[in-house]
């Protein structure tokens, strides 16, 4: 199980490398001007194996990283990215699945609302673009090598953030709660 | 006041105390870099780190040139083993002085263009190199290794080897940000080389060109070339910008839109000048009136 100090070790380590994958590699492995949000991935993965509040202190530090990258305002990245990582733990905390499919669909969806909150934040901020050509020619596309980057490093990077380990065995129900052995 | 501290039982219950504090914290943040001027601390913090990690950029163009052979080398593998691996022997010497040669080529004739480019309009220039790509899908902004130790400053225009590339939005000591013509924030006042019809030219999200504002009345056919004019105070007048590839009239429209074709393929560029000495031609834009009043001063 991973301490406090492990946690925040493992958290800061992921994050170094998202972004060093985004400066790095991401403009290098653009398809169309499309390139997957790395510091998004760990945003999510954070949020969905240790909750809401994890998820919302991963996400804004994620987000000051993604701000310091660009040219314009400073800031909203660090606020949408908080939101998300926020509404994903909440959705982890209610999701009692294990397995792939449930997390990547959930990071799919975490990953749409993070363009679209973006996107309607840089509207609102003054940058001028039509929204349905943003959300159709970047937002979409970039939600969809987003997730497929995800669902390749979810295995390895939900267990380096993790901090209790997996549940692999059958709970069964205590004496006097109607349990099958009782 | 007790100091404000939070236990694991209170941090389970009260998820959303981090979220408030920190969407403040954010709208705080974007409020004061919007405020504050190019040297303020938030600027200046988003400077150092683009410094540090200039060389970053750089190494992945370096680092992931491996995965971009790869993938056209998988575009051959319709040849045997056998055959390839006598092709391999015989080839692997001549590959590399092959390659060694093209680049040593390709860096004179870029430079020589690019210096050639320069020139025809009479600017000075400092060639830089390209070390970053647009990290972001939300604008089109290039890095290049120049900055404020070899003059760069904020505005100065961008030369590609065929024409106008775009514009140095930030300069930190070793690296400047050059927005693109092709950006969605780009607009370059500019005109029609053959019967100078005046229009601004912008980018897009998708990165094509556009220019507006051009005349109905005026003939424009696709292969014209689009210069800038000078108007506007930001781009000198004369240099090009691209050609016509597509001429439209929408219904109800006042003016004619007209799709443009870069005159540099931004997915290729290696090399860029940065004008260093290129005043906007003022001889065209309105002359102050002079004050003829005897009134002076006021509050």
């Amino acid at each position: 199980m991973l301490t406090l100090n492990n946690k925040v070790l493992a958290a800061i380590v992921a994050l170094l490398l998202a972004f060093l994958l985004q400066v790095a590699v991401g403009p290098s492995i653009a398809i169309m001007s499309v390139r997957p949000n790395f510091l998004l991935v760990v945003t999510i993965i954070m949020a969905l194996v240790n909750g809401p509040v994890e998820g919302t202190l991963v996400g804004f530090s994620a987000g000051i990283l993604l701000d310091l990258l660009g040219t314009g305002a400073f800031g909203p990245a660090a606020l949408v990215m908080c939101v998300v990582g926020y509404l994903a733990g909440v959705l982890h905390e209610r999701i009692f699945a294990q397995g792939w499919l449930l997390p990547v669909l959930v990071l799919a969806v975490s990953s749409f609302l993070y363009e679209l909150f973006y996107l309607v934040v840089i509207l609102l901020l003054g940058q001028r673009m039509s929204f349905f050509s943003a959300l159709f020619t970047k937002a979409i596309p970039t939600v969809l090598y987003t997730t497929l980057v995800a669902v390749v490093v979810f295995p390895a990077l939900s267990r380096l953030l993790r901090e209790k380990p997996m549940m692999t065995t059958v709970r069964h129900m205590p004496r006097g709660m109607g349990g099958k052995y009782e | 006041m007790p100091p404000l501290k939070i236990t694991p039982t209170e941090k389970r219950k009260r998820p959303y105390f981090w979220l408030i504090i920190l969407v403040v914290l954010s709208l705080v943040l974007i409020t004061a870099y919007a405020r504050e001027d190019s040297g303020g601390p938030l600027h200046g913090l988003r400077v150092a780190v683009q410094t540090t990690i200039a060389p970053v950029g750089q190494a992945g163009k370096w680092v992931t040139t491996p995965l971009r052979s790869f993938a056209a080398w998988t575009a051959g593998l319709g040849v045997s083993r056998s055959e390839l691996v006598n092709l391999r022997a015989q080839n692997a010497k001549l590959r590399a002085q092959i390659v060694e040669l093209q680049e040593a080529d390709h860096a004179a004739s870029t430079q020589t263009a690019l210096t050639d480019a320069a020139q025809t309009g009479g600017y000075k220039g400092v060639t830089a190199n390209v070390i970053g790509l647009p990290v972001s899908q939300w604008e089109r902004v290039i890095v290049v290794n120049a900055g404020s130790l070899k003059g760069i400053k904020d505005t100065m225009p961008v030369l590609g080897a065929n024409g106008l590339l775009g514009q140095v939005i930030e300069v930190g000591p070793n690296y400047s940000k050059v927005r693109l013509i092709t950006d969605q924030e780009s607009g370059i006042a500019s005109f029609l080389q053959n019967n100078r019809a005046q229009g601004i030219t912008r980018g897009s999200l998708s990165g094509d060109l556009t220019m507006n504002f051009v005349s109905m009345e005026a003939t424009v056919t696709a292969g014209d070339t689009v210069v800038s004019s000078g108007l506007g105070g930001v781009f000198p007048k004369g240099l090009i910008i691209g050609q016509v590839s597509k001429v439209s009239k929408e219904v109800n429209s006042l003016y004619k839109t007209i799709q443009v074709q870069p005159a540099n393929d931004m997915a290729q560029i290696e090399s860029v000048i940065i004008l260093t000495n290129a005043p906007p031609d003022t001889n065209n834009l309105p002359k102050a009136v002079p004050t003829t009043t005897s009134a002076q001063g006021g509050n």
